[in-house]
């Protein structure tokens, strides 16, 4: 079989050479807590501190504003669990979200609801962003928090955040966005946006797995999830990841700074892969394809007459390595509340495959999965016909 | 280049073990295991169940070195067995759910994965063979498993593999052991129905059909000569040949001889009562060409019956009637008819009714 081709990369990416790198003292010499008093404490405090004002700087942020987490889904809880709880006596009851977001916003909000909040979810349009006559409608002065997503995980849409953060702000409401999967492909920059939390994640861009970080404007109140040590102003306790974070930093400024050139290169990748699929196979729906705006990495798309779960398996036995919606844990997949949330028949929703590209996806990679996946598309429809 | 073969993997010792006896025997083997259903389905946020026997399926798939998927076959399974065995009950019938998840599930369903992997093959874990285009019983008596099987289409005999149904239950297990497979090997039996784990199978009814079903609602236990003798709590709870919970009193032992929806009884019979002396099964498959009218066969009624001499004496369409030659008790609507030549498997159906005269004679074991 020819090298197997990863086109995952919105479900993780692997880890970069240069932040590993930038991690291994603190896995030897460099072991130390960054809360002792000691040389050893000192030394992993210089590099923690460091980190966190270089991540700061890839967002526009201030050090004190960057909160490390265990990853995007710590993030969104803290984004939703800990300004809502926050606010919560101030007469804010409400939450306004997308029905389109991380399984991590919406089970926060879902716990917000258990705990007494009003969940407002915005209509999407079919073409997978917000119907901004419908948030405008929900954001009032009861809400709490609006939060949603910068880029769908899934579909890879992404939604006006300036001017849906301004909004908000206009109304009194906090506002945040998961930014995990925008992070490294949009230009972000929180001191021309009205965003009060922003959610990122390390793995997404090559740093490891199990860190992420949480942009919490100056000013704005949170209600830490774990209680404990004075670690990070007492908004996240717990003896922190130095390595991790050291990794992350590195990541980040890799991905800032190769911004550009690489979006650049993936939206060539992808648009060249997204024109064959539709070439050969003319009935095709691609996902968000025509969202004012979409992420470079990401395409959806749903063949009539297959299923994800069978294109997966045949993929995979082929070498290629895809998605389709969110896989539960038991592996299986099950039908995307995405695209039913956009209004995608059943039909196709369960016969959508996410292909996400990345550092890994070359000109090669691309010309060959525009071969194969066709060719398997045809098999499984003619078997199809067949049965 | 290796024939690839897509195995059902339950997690099971069988299963696991004919996975590894097709690696050993050189197949490009490729795990599934089917999630067919989810006892937790009343709590949105869980959609994950039965994840322990994924587990397990998966563990035995990485120490094969072979591919491992989970297959979503929840709404398929939903309506082809769980919906027909609620609406069985319901007619007063006793269903066998894994007649029709093997009829349709896994040799119909997993067949079209199969399909779209080029796999050229399947495999079960079942204790039965394939020979000679035909399917036979397994060769080990205690656990054969070929009763269940005549469902399938006939077709599907040239793709299936049933790599232990040459085997006795101890040699499978033995193999588990040899090839390291000792997350499984001493793994229980599952004897319940999958989907009713505490096995009081009035639950899935109750929460399909709602507390006011009929077939959960009280209803007389009558006589044959149609004298009310007592009351029961809804005739889902019984099947034919059933003694427990009958009302007490009588000479003699006393079992249940039918089931009316029609009247929600229960009728309720000395054992001469219990005996048919022919069948009458319909939705037949065949396996094999369809055997004339006349022809000599063994055939059971229930899973773990002997076989009984018969002989088939009509056939029209999917309806099939067969004599016995010596009357056998308990022939229960809903179960099936299986017809056997020694341990060839010809075809079976559902049983309608018990057929001919009640006879006083002796009753055959069964």
């Amino acid at each position: 079989m020819p090298e197997p081709i990863y086109l995952d990369h919105a479900a993780t990416t692997p880890v970069r050479a240069e932040v590993l790198e930038a991690m291994l003292p603190f896995y030897g010499p460099r072991f130390g807590n960054p809360s002792s008093v000691h040389r050893w404490g000192r030394d992993a405090r210089t590099a923690l501190d460091e980190a966190r004002e270089r991540v700061a700087r890839c967002l526009g942020a201030s050090p004190d504003e960057i909160c490390f987490t265990s990853g995007g889904t710590e993030a969104d809880n803290i984004a939703v669990l800990g300004t809502w709880r926050a606010r919560r006596d101030e007469g804010r009851t409400a939450i306004v979200t997308t029905p389109i977001e991380h399984k991590a916003v919406l089970a926060s909000v879902h716990q917000a609801a258990h705990e007494g909040a009003d969940e407002r979810f915005v209509a999407m349009t079919p073409d997978g962003v917000v119907d901004r006559a419908s948030y405008e409608s929900l954001v009032d002065s009861g809400v709490a928090i609006a939060t949603i997503m910068w880029v769908n995980n899934e579909i890879g849409t992404v939604q006006p955040i300036a001017e849906l953060a301004a909004y908000a702000k206009s109304k009194g409401a906090l506002f945040h966005t998961d930014g995990v999967q925008a992070f490294g492909k949009i230009e972000i920059d929180v001191r021309t946006l009205a965003v009060d939390v922003l959610s990122i994640s390390g793995h997404k861009i090559g740093a490891p797995k199990g860190i992420g970080a949480v942009f919490i404007r100056r000013g704005t109140v949170i209600e830490p999830l774990f209680h404990g040590g004075q670690q990070d102003r007492g908004r996240r306790p717990g003896t922190e990841n130095v390595a991790s974070v050291v990794g992350f930093a590195r990541a980040a400024e890799l991905a800032v700074a190769e911004r550009e050139e690489e979006v650049a290169r993936l939206r060539r990748l992808r648009d060249q892969l997204e024109r064959a699929i539709v070439a050969r196979i003319p009935d095709a729906t691609v996902h968000g394809a025509h969202a004012p705006e979409r992420a470079p990495h990401i395409l959806s798309v749903s063949i009539p007459g297959t299923d994800s779960e069978s294109m997966l398996m045949a993929l995979d036995l082929r070498g290629i390595g895809c998605s389709a919606g969110s896989a539960c844990q038991s592996g299986s997949v099950t039908p995307s509340h995405v695209l039913s949330a956009i209004g995608v028949p059943p039909e196709l929703a369960t016969a959508a495959i996410r292909m996400s590209l990345g550092s890994l996806t070359s000109d090669a990679c691309i010309a060959r999965v525009a071969e194969v996946f066709p060719a398997l598309v045809e098999k499984a429809r003619g078997m199809a016909r067949a049965s | 280049m290796a024939e690839r073969v897509l195995v059902a993997m339950s997690g099971g010792v069988d299963s696991s073990v004919a996975a590894a006896l097709l690696v050993e025997q050189g197949y490009d083997v490729v795990g599934a295991t089917m999630k067919l259903f989810c006892h937790d389905d009343d709590l949105p946020d869980r959609p994950c169940c039965s994840l322990d026997s994924v587990n397990d399926a998966r563990r035995v798939c990485q120490s094969l070195g072979v591919p491992h998927y989970v297959l979503n076959l929840e709404s398929a399974f939903g309506s082809d067995v769980v919906d027909n065995f609620v609406q069985e009950y319901a007619a007063g019938r006793t269903p066998i759910p894994c007649v029709r998840c093997n009829t349709f599930t896994k040799f119909r369903d997993l067949l079209h994965k199969a399909d779209g992997i080029d796999a050229r093959w399947i495999a079960t874990g079942h204790y039965a063979r394939v020979a000679g285009g035909e399917l036979r019983r397994g060769l080990d008596p205690a656990k054969d498993q070929s009763y269940f099987l005549w469902g399938i289409d006939r077709s599907v005999l040239a793709r299936l593999l049933l790599p232990v149904g040459a085997r006795t239950k101890p040699e499978t297990r033995a193999i588990a052991h040899r090839l390291g497979l000792e997350v499984i090997a001493e793994k229980a039996e599952s004897q319940d129905i999958c989907f009713v784990p505490d096995g009081d199978h009035t639950t899935i009814i109750r929460k399909k059909l709602g507390d006011g079903a009929p077939s959960l609602t009280p209803g007389p236990f009558v006589l044959s000569n149609g004298t009310t003798v007592g009351a029961h709590a809804g005739f889902a709870r019984f099947t034919i040949g059933q003694r427990r919970g009958l009302p007490g009193g009588f000479r003699e032992p006393m079992f249940v001889v039918a089931i009316r929806p029609s009247d929600r009884a229960v009728v309720i019979g000395p054992r001469d009562e219990l005996l048919g002396r022919g069948v009458i099964a319909r939705s037949i498959n065949w396996l094999v060409d369809a055997p004339p009218v006349g022809t000599r066969v063994e055939v059971q009624v229930r899973h773990r019956a002997q076989p009984a001499a018969a002989e088939l004496v009509r056939a029209d369409g999917d309806e099939i009637e067969i004599a016995l030659d010596e009357p056998v008790a308990a022939i229960t609507p809903g179960q099936s008819l299986v017809l056997y030549q020694g341990d060839r498997v010809l075809g079976g159906g559902l049983i309608d009714r018990s057929a001919g005269a009640r006879s006083p004679l002796p009753v055959r074991a069964a």
